[in-house]
């Protein structure tokens, strides 16, 4: 019987731990988390926050499911090391030897070098379930919070916020708001509609220099700008680093991120696989090497590397990025390349009303899209992005809701019978 | 697993199967009150596209490998492993519409959560096809795994 | 001008309480009388164009529509009636023929309801056809004069090739062109179900219906559209077509715009071309020349395939039916005036020849007193709307009937007698590939098979009930039909006695 062992809990450790078992009945999987909770969804910590969520809603699974399919979820168990020779890792007391193994850690987040905020107990970080109940539990009507950065995890945890708290403010480094995921303009309209739905105050283009503290509490933010914030709770979301120092300490080879086969998910160690946002991806749309920490990508990366490790035949068919947020109601998705730089690229901008529709194109091919409060169908436009479909094939004006009807007479039908992915 | 497939040669474009899975999918079941009267109106989960030259309604193709369940970042949308049927279980789902985002035929809607067809799985036979009335739609297992 | 102006014959009621705005009669009606109003969103009706086919009120899923006559009163004239006006106006702005599809609506006498058929009683007694057998199969065609048997009894007659159809019912020409593809699909799969014929009309034969050839009548008519040597051949029988009922002396006349690339490929005529049938054919002038044409499609068939003539029925039909025969028809087609058309003068369907039920009662008698009615099967058509009907007509003389505008209704005509403006809503009477796609032949050909079944058992039950239990003893036996309310000359064409007698 083979010993599967998984680091991380998350969206590619658990979709690992389910392709290897869709492949290998007979198997041990053993799942590894430092977290004491069993998978949950990381986005929803957002919404557990501000409470649109039960805490039991949040689980990917139920306890049963691991019993079913039998994969053992070891929660609690941070993994000290990897001893790629004897093939064990060490995570508590315990050893655990593998035959494959696969490393998906994650993120960890960055903080930035601000004065004073070393060990302030109302400075906290929101990525994980754990910082989010330790947030959820001070946050009441008088809090005053700040939040640095304003990219997805950010603005998630301001718009979360923003419902409990007394005041909210973002600060952010950059001059506009979700510079992952928008452009200039769409993020400045972005802004504009968050300002008006939740009470969040902007403060772009700057950053926290210095916290000002009574005793080990943050009091106020001092800013580059020489503003100061009065704050009781400091949200620490400027960004994440791919989680790689097990990897490097074990030896694995490491750039921004684990370095992987890009189809098979495997490392630098024949035995050891990584997937998810400890990895650093190919775009396939411009074949650029970056690290793509969204969910499906992690998903997509988990499952090929349990594929592979269970003797499977799939692979990543490539890597991009596709993201759908939403903030009061607005609904934001996005897709690949949103700010290609190039004399390849074009863009063509369509606004009509609350709709936002940007196309991004290189030569006759569809690159990227950013769709505010216009995401019917952007499946489609995904799917063309992914498929690298030319576009002189399309029937319909690509502005258009796309549907089906995009397509020619063969590929429709293969659609409509549910043939093509 | 049996699926709803579209014949767009004998589509009318009248879009009751619209209407009827409104219908279907409303608190008070009765065509009249599902589609003038009730707040929040339901949600088509089949959506007839084209003209009246050529038109087809889509549906959930419920996938063997769905898209929308892997890309899922709560585990609101899962395939039932017996039944083949992917759904999406409201109380999870925080209606940010990654599934909508990588589905590749258009089939899931946006409501407050994420909507899509889930087969109408308590009748014999989906509303759409039930009432189509030219039977443009038809409930046929083509083979294939669930 | 206003003086152009014709009141609408419809208004269409949209019961606001009840319309959801879900816009599907807005997509259903190709005479455009719905639409989204201004804001994009609520429907509203224009009943300008409303021709009553009841395709918006029979698809609204929420029964919020009706159609209701539009009354705009004239000063009250039984002589000029409104109609007539409305007509002269119409005459006065176009200068054009007034065309109508679909039978005439005048209120001539239908003799069908004036004849009452008779039941056993006590001395013959009547016969259940659920619990006994009960015979409607009909063989169709020519039948040898005498019957001559060798020493051991064996017949020495070769016998002329026969049609045995499962029911006397067969449906009339309607050519492609006229109806939809997909309509004479459905029929054509209901005629194989039922195992009865189809007839292609002067269309041709469609490439998708060669799987049916073997319930196809094919028509060869003046225009001699599609007609070649394997489309004859791709038959039960070929029916000359030298007149139809509701236009008898009038040619056809398929607008061009109809004739798309598969019409034309089935006429074997250009794409947009006009396809006119004369009103005669031009190589037949007397019974000699039919008799020639007969005798080309006996050669080009190798004798295989019985051959029809279809007639309309005209003043002196008797003696044309008999020509025909002569002529050396196997079938003899009489088409009565009630008779449905795709497109007909409205003058002419309203006023010419005489109804199907006089027709063939004095065509049958003439048959009769020439000694030669047994030798040929003799068909009536022309409107029937019952099984009582066809079982009148047996009674009356006929072998068979032809039917079109039931199957027609059951496909969905509404008889809104638009036929010529190639809009029918139901796709049934257009070639426009939005509105044909309505009529789904899967669907379609049960509905037809089914009301075809059901005249079936009715003539069974009909049947049993006078005690007979086979078609042939039905057939020409007049004195199962009595008058009613008829004069004595009326009965005496029709060869019946009056109720009572």
């Amino acid at each position: 019987m083979k010993k599967y062992i998984i680091i991380g809990a998350s969206a590619a450790g658990l979709a690992c731990a389910e392709q290897i078992r869709k492949e290998d009945k007979n198997c041990s999987i053993t799942v590894l988390t430092r977290e004491a909770y069993l998978p949950y969804s990381r986005p929803s910590i957002s919404y557990y926050l501000k409470g649109a969520v039960k805490e039991n809603d949040m689980y990917l699974r139920s306890p049963n499911y691991y019993i079913e399919k039998g994969i053992d979820i070891v929660t609690s168990a941070p993994v000290r090391s990897i001893d790629k020779k004897n093939k064990t890792v060490k995570a508590g007391r315990k050893a655990y030897s593998y035959d494959k193994l696969c490393i998906c850690t994650g993120s960890k987040p960055f903080v930035p070098p601000i004065k004073n905020i070393n060990g302030k107990v109302n400075a906290y970080t929101f990525l994980d379930l754990a910082s989010t109940k330790a947030v959820k539990a001070k946050a009441n009507g008088n809090t005053k919070a700040v939040v640095i950065g304003a990219g997805l995890i950010g603005m998630k945890a301001a718009e979360g916020l923003s419902k409990i708290c007394k005041s909210v403010d973002v600060v952010e480094l950059s001059p506009r708001i979700l510079p992952s995921i928008l452009d200039e303009k769409s993020a400045r309209s972005v802004k504009k509609y968050i300002e008006e739905n939740g009470h969040i105050v902007f403060h772009l283009g700057d950053t926290v220099t210095e916290a000002k503290s009574n005793a080990n509490r943050i009091t106020s933010v001092v800013l580059k700008s020489g503003k100061e914030l009065e704050c009781d709770m400091l949200i620490l979301a400027v960004g994440v680093r791919p989680e790689t120092e097990l990897a490097e300490k074990a030896g694995i080879k490491v750039e921004r991120g684990i370095v992987t086969n890009p189809e098979t998910m495997q490392t630098s160690d024949k035995s050891i696989y990584a997937a998810g946002d400890c990895t650093v991806s190919v775009d396939m749309l411009d074949g650029s090497k970056r690290v793509i920490a969204l969910y499906p990508n992690a998903v997509y990366q988990g499952t090929a590397a349990g594929s592979q490790m269970a003797g499977g035949d799939i692979k990543l068919d490539g890597a991009y990025s596709v993201n759908a947020i939403d903030f009061y109601g607005l609904r934001i998705c996005t897709c690949g390349l949103i700010n290609a730089v190039g004399e390849q690229y074009s863009d063509r901008t369509v606004r009509s009303g609350d709709k936002y529709k940007r196309l991004i194109f290189e030569n006759n091919r569809l690159v990227g899209f950013v769709l505010i409060n216009a995401s019917e169908n952007a499946g489609i436009y995904t799917s063309l992005i992914e498929n690298k479909t030319d576009l002189s094939e399309i029937k319909t004006d690509i502005f258009d809701t796309p549907s089906l009807f995009m397509f020619d007479k063969a590929e429709r039908e293969k659609r409509l019978k549910g043939e093509i992915a | 697993m049996k699926k709803v497939y579209a014949k767009e040669e004998l589509c009318l474009n009248c879009r009751l199967c619209e209407v009827y899975c409104k219908t279907a999918h409303s608190k008070t079941k009765d065509v009249l009150k599902a589609n003038k009267y009730e707040n929040p109106t339901p949600v088509s989960r089949i959506t007839v596209y084209g003209d009246k030259m050529l038109s087809a309604a889509v549906n959930c193709r419920h996938c063997d490998n769905p898209k929308c369940v892997q890309a899922c970042i709560t585990g609101a949308m899962t395939k039932d492993e017996k039944t083949g049927i992917v759904s999406v279980n409201e109380k999870k789902c925080i209606g940010c519409m990654t599934c909508l985002s990588v589905c590749p035929f258009g089939c899931i809607k946006t409501g407050k959560f994420a909507v899509k067809c889930d087969l109408c799985q308590d009748e014999d036979e989906p509303a759409c096809v039930k009432n189509c009335p030219n039977h443009a739609l038809v409930y046929i297992d083509l083979g294939g795994a669930k | 001008m206003a003086v152009n102006y014709i009141p609408r014959r419809f208004t269409v009621i949209r019961d606001k309480n009840l319309c959801i705005d879900c816009g599907c009669c807005v997509r259903q009606c190709s005479n455009e009388c719905h639409f989204f109003d201004g804001d994009g969103k609520t429907v509203v009706s224009d009943s300008e164009n409303c021709v009553a086919c009841h395709r918006c009120v029979d698809l609204c899923p929420t029964r919020a529509l009706r159609i209701e006559k539009y009354v705009c009163d004239y000063r009250e004239n039984a002589n000029w009636t409104p109609q007539y006006q409305q007509e002269i106006c119409r005459q006065a702005e176009t200068g054009g023929v007034l065309l109508s599809g679909m039978g005439t609506p005048k209120p001539y006498p239908i003799y069908w309801d004036k004849i009452l058929l008779n039941a056993s009683q006590v001395t013959n007694p009547s016969i259940d056809p659920l619990r006994e057998p009960m015979e409607i199969r009909t063989i169709l065609g020519r039948k040898p004069e005498k019957i001559t048997v060798e020493k051991k009894g064996k017949s020495t007659v070769e016998m002329p090739p026969q049609v045995i159809i499962e029911t006397p019912i067969m449906f009339s020409a309607m050519s492609f062109g006229s109806i939809s593809l997909n309509a004479q699909k459905s029929l054509a799969m209901a005629a194989k179900n039922l195992g009865t014929l189809f007839n292609t009309g002067e269309g041709g034969l469609h490439p998708d219906l060669k799987e049916y050839t073997d319930c196809a009548i094919v028509q060869v008519a003046s225009g001699r559209f599609g007609v070649h040597k394997e489309y004859l051949n791709n038959s039960r029988f070929v029916e000359i077509k030298i007149g139809q009922g509701a236009k008898p002396g009038i040619g056809g006349h398929l607008p061009g715009e109809k004739v798309n690339v598969e019409v034309s490929n089935a006429r074997m005529i250009p794409e947009g071309s006009d396809a006119i049938s004369p009103a005669p054919h031009h190589d037949i002038y007397s019974i000699e020349d039919l008799r020639q044409l007969i005798w080309s499609i006996k050669q080009a068939t190798d004798n295989k395939k019985p051959v029809s003539v279809k007639i309309a029925a005209v003043h002196n039909v008797a003696a044309i039916a008999s020509g025909c025969v002569r002529a050396g028809a196997d079938i003899v087609v009489i088409d009565g005036f009630r008779g449905g058309t795709g497109a007909a003068p409205t003058r002419i369907r309203d006023n010419v020849g005489i109804p199907i039920e006089l027709a063939l009662a004095a065509a049958d008698q003439r048959l009769r007193d020439e000694g030669i009615r047994s030798r040929i099967s003799l068909v009536a058509a022309g409107s029937f709307r019952c099984s009582a009907d066809i079982v009148k007509a047996i009674a009356l003389g006929a072998d068979a009937c032809y039917c079109a505008s039931a199957p027609l209704i059951a496909m969905g005509c509404h008889m809104c007698q638009t036929c010529n403006t190639g809009k029918c809503n139901w796709g049934i009477a257009t070639q426009r590939p939005e509105l044909t796609k309505r009529l789904n032949p899967e669907i379609m050909h049960l509905r037809v098979e089914n009301l075809i079944n059901a005249w079936n058992h009715e003539i069974k039950e009909i049947m049993g009930g006078m005690g007979i239990n086979s078609v042939d003893s039905l057939r020409g036996n007049r004195l199962m039909l009595r008058g009613i309310g008829l004069s004595e000359k009326e009965l005496e064409i029709l060869g019946i006695m009056h109720a009572g007698e």
